[in-house]
């Protein structure tokens, strides 16, 4: 037996799977042979510090994620409606997404309202009507408030500009002249028209 | 399929014909195995646990590729596990190259380190996995995964012949290397018996 042979018998040597005859030759090879013996040596240490280890657990939580990622419901063809409505719909169920929008309307309601508690006397329809009355009151009010304010501004901004175009009129009264022959000039170089 | 003693052949069949409980049996059975090999293989736990989602997903969707008079269900599906895993290898070296080894050294040396203050027979369970997992890591992947199928999988020869698509003597030619480079490892942080 020569060592290529013999490294094909160490394996069930080493997991004591080889029968008597077998057995015999390889230790008489082994006995010869140090570069197999070493190589024997080594490979029952690592089967021997293999079997101390530990089995690997998987997390309890592994089974859960993979039986819903399978795609029972999934892998029944949708129809092409039914596709076109997911593919548009989806993006807008995922919990990220929700999470977001959530989040958002919380933040603008605190920025705009004046959070309390909801009592049941708030949802008697006179008072929700009111509610709702007041509301729309206040909103025209300001509406018209904003629209007043604006009209002032506009109105002081033009007479700004109308005092700003005096004052320059008067800073410069010769500018009068020079573009009127400016004009003149332009006029004679502007080509007629064919009658 | 339906004659075959195996359970899993009559499991894949209600899987087939569409059977939800089939499958969450079948899933219950194997994610132990299929995640033993992806962590032993990866080193990495949540990396394992996004391969064996992977796996079943695939597993999922080729599951009418089986055919029961070419193997086992095991065997099919450590060779679907470890089609993932070598791909999953080849995508992922080029990070590993920069920051496997200089990530892993201090471990191993803590690991090391803290056995050589202790008689060895004391080195078991959780710190004697630990410890194999780092160096695992340290073998060439084909030497890897056969070591890893055949004692910490407990496949046989024929099996890991057939998941691996190679001769058996290649296979045993294989694990014997891969021993052997795991015990001298070892033997460098004093740890072999």
């Amino acid at each position: 037996m020569n060592c290529a042979e013999l490294e094909v018998l160490i394996c069930d040597y080493v997991d004591g799977t080889l029968d008597a005859a077998h057995k015999a030759e390889v230790e008489s090879h082994l006995a010869d042979c140090a570069l197999c013996a070493e190589l024997a040596r080594d490979a029952s240490a690592a089967v021997r510090f293999m079997e101390r280890a530990a089995e690997v657990e998987p997390p309890p939580e592994l089974v859960t994620r993979i039986l819903f990622d399978a795609p029972w419901r999934k892998g029944a063809n949708p129809s092409g409606a039914h596709r076109w409505i997911n593919a548009i719909v989806s993006p807008f169920l995922q919990p990220r997404f929700v999470m977001g929008m959530a989040m958002s309307i919380l933040s603008l309601s605190l920025m705009f309202n004046n959070v309390r508690q909801l009592r049941p006397q708030d949802l008697e329809p006179a008072k929700v009507w009111a509610g709702i009355e007041d509301r729309a009151v206040r909103s025209w009010a300001r509406t018209v408030k904003f629209y007043e304010n604006l009209k002032v501004v506009y109105q002081v901004q033009s007479m700004l500009h109308e005092w700003q175009q005096q004052d320059e009129e008067l800073q410069r009264p010769a500018a009068k002249t020079a573009p009127a022959g400016q004009l003149d000039s332009h006029k004679l170089s502007v080509p007629e028209k064919s009658k | 399929m339906e004659g075959s003693l195996d359970p899993d052949f009559s499991l894949v069949s209600r899987c087939l014909r569409g059977d939800e409980p089939a499958w969450e049996e079948l899933v219950r059975l194997h994610t132990r195995r299929v995640y033993g090999l992806c962590f032993r293989f990866t080193g990495s736990g949540s990396e394992a646990q996004d391969l064996t989602q992977e796996v079943f997903l695939r597993v999922f969707r080729t599951l009418k590729t089986f055919r029961s008079t070419e193997g086992s269900f095991a065997t099919w599906l450590a060779r679907v596990t470890r089609n993932l895993l070598i791909d999953n290898y080849r995508r992922t070296r080029q990070e590993r190259v920069t920051d496997s080894i200089e990530e892993q050294l201090p471990m191993i040396e803590e690991a090391g380190g803290a056995a050589s203050v202790r008689p060895d027979h004391a080195l078991a369970g959780r710190e004697a996995s630990e410890i194999l997992q780092a160096t695992l890591l340290k073998l060439s992947p084909d030497l890897r995964e056969a070591v890893i199928l055949r004692d910490l999988q407990e496949m046989e020869y024929r099996e890991i012949a057939e998941v691996l698509r190679i001769p058996e003597g290649t296979v045993k030619s294989r694990i014997n290397r891969g021993r052997a480079e795991l015990a001298r490892h070892l033997r460098k942080q004093k740890l072999t018996v």
